[in-house]
């Protein structure tokens, strides 16, 4: 039976590595030419740096396409024609579904998708749910808010498409989606990482139910890298007594990677339907070897509404050096996506991930889920703030978990920081997407 | 297992699925129930081409 299957896609997804790149290089001539020959936008694009079509010949000859911002899409999307600009590749009766970003980084962006584009995102998650045992016999809840954020709802229709029973979690409170969940006895949720951790705050707190004894198996993360994070990893697992996987994507991109069930502490990328590069943010170089990191620069290989081709995401990535004991040959990468080029930050001149915050604040016992991190300039020099929040159990060891937090993020991070320890459930509490990292220096 | 696939063969059905899809496609001009349930069997078909056929090209 093909549920026995450990592979979507036995073929694909155990291709040799040189043929994954000779099937690269023939889609994305594919979508290069697509592209040129219907989105002004783009061609003006690639006609300015001297290059068409019949130039991409290898893989090198990609590296000469010019990369396109997110700041790009939002001035041509501010043009004729309404709403979407010169980017778009299909006469507009043929979009049939609007998403936008979420504009955390400015004017959002809109993103159109034709019908087969939007088969296109289930696939991408279709290889997804199933390498992280997503089977018919899943009852699946997604509790999200189903809008105008792409968020989950591809998630919902490939769980759909795998076979799996899925309960739309849409409007319902966290305390409903918490008792639809137990009535229904699911078996696996998404979320993001703040949302799974509030839930099971929630749970125990508000409901006397320990969400570990519920029937949760599985949880898929999106929107945040806390599930490539070791301790908040552990901390959602041990919540709700449940394997969590990561996978990491964005609107305008697609669903482009994921952990599998060996949880190998990397994200698979999608090889076969994208090309991810990745540069290194001081030289441009493109980086090919492990233990480098930089930005990600990727194309979709198969949208064609808007299509995304060596867009410049920001996300900071590298190679992991060894493939996975899954047995899938499409590279890693470590750790996951580390953070964005825009959150790490130069303090006192070294350099920043907040990731690697929240690594250290999750790892100690009797802190909560919530931190907040302030960077500001007092004088001439930087100062971290690092509030956390302690548990009532833990109150009176104070000392010592200011202690360890000071001496591991000296080891993680190589920063003093000053510390604050509040009491319980004084710092915000996040919905969906947390913004605990505040550096008040670019607004001086 | 995928030594065992014969590629070239579901890609041969595919493109025959594929064609009489795309005349029935034509054939429903006029009749919307054909025509966009068409629609959305063509972007099936081209996942299977995504999962199958970009391969065959490979060989």
């Amino acid at each position: 039976m093909y549920d026995k299957q450990k592979f979507w896609n036995p073929v694909l997804e155990t291709l040799p590595p040189e043929k994954i790149k000779q099937l690269q290089l023939n889609k994305f001539k594919k979508i290069f030419k697509w592209t040129y020959e219907r989105s002004k936008f783009h061609r003006q694009l690639y006609d300015n740096a001297g290059i068409k079509p019949g130039d991409i010949q290898s893989l090198d000859d990609v590296q000469r396409v010019p990369k396109v911002e997110k700041s790009m899409m939002q001035n041509i999307q501010r043009k004729a024609p309404f709403p979407y600009g010169e980017a778009l590749c299909v006469p507009l009766d043929e979009v049939t579904i609007f998403r936008q970003t979420s504009g955390t980084t400015g004017q959002p962006v809109y993103q159109p998708d034709t019908w087969q584009d939007w088969e296109w995102w289930m696939e991408c998650w279709s290889y997804i749910l199933w390498a992280q045992g997503y089977r018919p016999q899943d009852r699946v809840f997604i509790p999200f808010g189903y809008n105008i954020f792409v968020a989950f709802w591809a998630g919902h229709y490939a769980a759909e498409k795998i076979g799996c029973e899925v309960i739309p979690g849409g409007v319902l409170d966290t305390k409903a989606r918490i008792l639809k969940i137990q009535e229904l006895q699911a078996t696996a949720m998404m979320g993001t990482p703040t949302y799974i951790l509030g839930m099971a705050e929630t749970a125990r707190s508000k409901m006397d139910i320990d969400p570990s004894k519920l029937t949760i198996e599985k949880i898929t993360c999106a929107g945040e890298c806390g599930a490539s994070i070791p301790s908040t990893k552990k901390r959602m697992e041990d919540a709700w007594g449940a394997k969590v996987y990561d996978h990491a994507g964005a609107t305008e991109i697609g669903a482009w990677s994921f952990e599998c069930t060996e949880q190998p502490g990397g994200l698979h990328v999608n090889e076969a339907l994208f090309l991810v590069e990745i540069e290194d943010v001081e030289t441009g170089e493109i980086i090919e070897e492990h233990g480098r990191r930089g930005k990600m620069v990727i194309t979709a290989l198969d949208r064609m509404a808007q299509p995304c081709l060596r867009f410049d995401s920001k996300d900071v990535i590298e190679w992991a050096p060894e493939p996975c004991a899954c047995g899938r040959t499409s590279r890693l990468i470590k750790g996951g996506v580390v953070g964005r080029a825009d959150d790490i930050t130069k303090v006192k001149g070294v350099l920043l991930a907040p990731s690697a915050i929240e690594e250290v604040v999750r790892s100690i016992e009797g802190l909560s889920d919530e931190y907040e991190v302030i960077v500001e300039k007092v004088g001439d020099t930087d100062k971290i703030k690092l509030r956390v929040e302690v548990m009532p159990e833990a109150e009176d060891q104070c000392p010592l978990i200011e202690s360890e937090l000071v001496d591991q993020l000296r080891l993680k991070t190589n920063l003093r920081y000053d510390i604050e320890i509040c009491g319980c459930e004084t710092l915000p509490r996040y919905e969906v997407k947390a913004r605990r990292f505040k550096d008040l220096r670019k607004k001086e | 297992m995928a030594q065992q696939i014969d590629l070239k063969k579901i890609n041969d059905k595919i493109q025959q699925l594929k064609e009489t899809t795309r005349e029935l496609n034509r054939i429903g001009e006029d009749f919307p129930a054909i025509a966009r349930n068409t629609v959305r069997i063509l972007a099936s078909l081209k996942m299977l081409e995504i999962n199958v056929s970009d391969l065959v090209e490979l060989e």
